[in-house]
């Protein structure tokens, strides 16, 4: 016996009669019949079946999701809707004219 | 080419199953599918009876002769049929099909922890009693399952498919997901286990 190279494409016929001999039992026909019977019960699956079986996980997590941004959005909630005031003019407190001459005077004479 | 099994065991060739129904064996497997994927369950009836068999020795190269290889092809076909519209009917449907099987019987494996153990017969495991011609076959067959289940997981999956199930190189590669290098390497390496494991075969053989 020589070891085959693992670069041969050769298929090793003889093993391969024998892994299928010992992989074989003699209720192939009645597993078959099973098989076929176990695939009839299972149905196709269609894509409303696909929808209808996420349809309850769907349903929750919009409902949570929905949940979750009303609880986000509550402290913003109860406040009452306020009128956008206008800010008032920042004015600058300036004399418009000079203090009148009498009390310029006073204040000379009065050494102040 | 020698074999890995020219060991002096004569190789009784075991009776293939009756050919199928000569119009259904002329339908190509995509146009079944195509067929399938319509909703046509005798198309895929056919394709059980086509691939049913291999299928579970592919499954059992996996987990062993046991009752799980069947549960494994059984969720295997039930997992084609429900996504039989997934498949690309440009591409061999067998290793589409093998790779689902295949994937569902490492799942299973994997879940239940299954490490199938047959007792090794004294005489089988021992090599020096050399049993009658009517039981030496069968405990060669014993033998080369026991040696089977020694290899590793992949190289179980690449002998039984490439040698046992005809499939090539690239098929296996396909079905493993790894380059075909590494499948001639996995085919090699599984080959030269199984023929030591054999061995004694050899020796005791006249």
């Amino acid at each position: 016996m020589t070891e085959q190279s693992p670069f041969a494409n050769d298929r090793d016929q003889s093993l391969g009669v024998e892994l299928r001999a010992a992989l074989d039992t003699a209720d192939t026909d009645a597993f078959i019949g099973r098989l076929k019977t176990a695939v009839a019960n299972a149905g196709a699956e269609t894509s409303w079946d696909v929808l209808a079986a996420w349809a309850p996980r769907g349903l929750v997590a919009a409902v949570a999701a929905a949940g979750l941004i009303w609880l986000i959005d509550l402290p913003s909630a109860p406040q009452a809707p306020t009128a956008l005031m206008a800010s008032a003019p920042i004015q600058i407190e300036v004399a418009p004219s000079l203090p009148e001459a009498v009390v310029i005077t006073v204040a000379v004479m009065e050494g102040r | 080419m020698p074999s890995v099994l020219q060991t002096g065991v004569e190789v009784v060739r075991t009776p293939q199953r009756p050919p199928q129904d000569e119009r259904t064996s002329q339908v190509e497997d995509s146009e079944l599918a195509r067929l399938a994927a319509t909703g046509d369950g005798d198309a895929f009836g056919i394709l059980v009876e086509r691939y049913g068999a291999p299928a579970r020795r592919v499954a059992r190269a996996i987990l062993g002769m046991d009752e799980d290889a069947d549960d494994a092809v059984q969720d295997g076909f039930i997992a084609a049929w429900r996504g039989i519209a997934r498949y690309d009917p440009t591409r061999p449907f067998r290793p589409w099909l093998t790779r689902i099987v295949a994937n569902a019987a490492l799942d299973l494996g994997r879940k239940r922890k299954v490490r199938h153990t047959v007792a090794i017969p004294e005489h089988a495991a021992s090599g020096t009693i050399r049993p009658d011609r009517a039981t030496d076959h069968s405990l060669f067959r014993e033998r080369l399952r026991l040696a089977l289940e020694e290899l590793p997981e992949r190289q179980r999956i690449a002998v039984a498919l490439f040698d046992a199930e005809g499939y090539s190189h690239a098929e296996v590669a396909e079905v493993l997901k790894v380059p075909e290098g590494t499948v001639r390497s996995y085919v090699f390496h599984a080959r030269r286990a199984l023929r030591r494991a054999l061995g004694a075969f050899k020796e005791d053989a006249p």
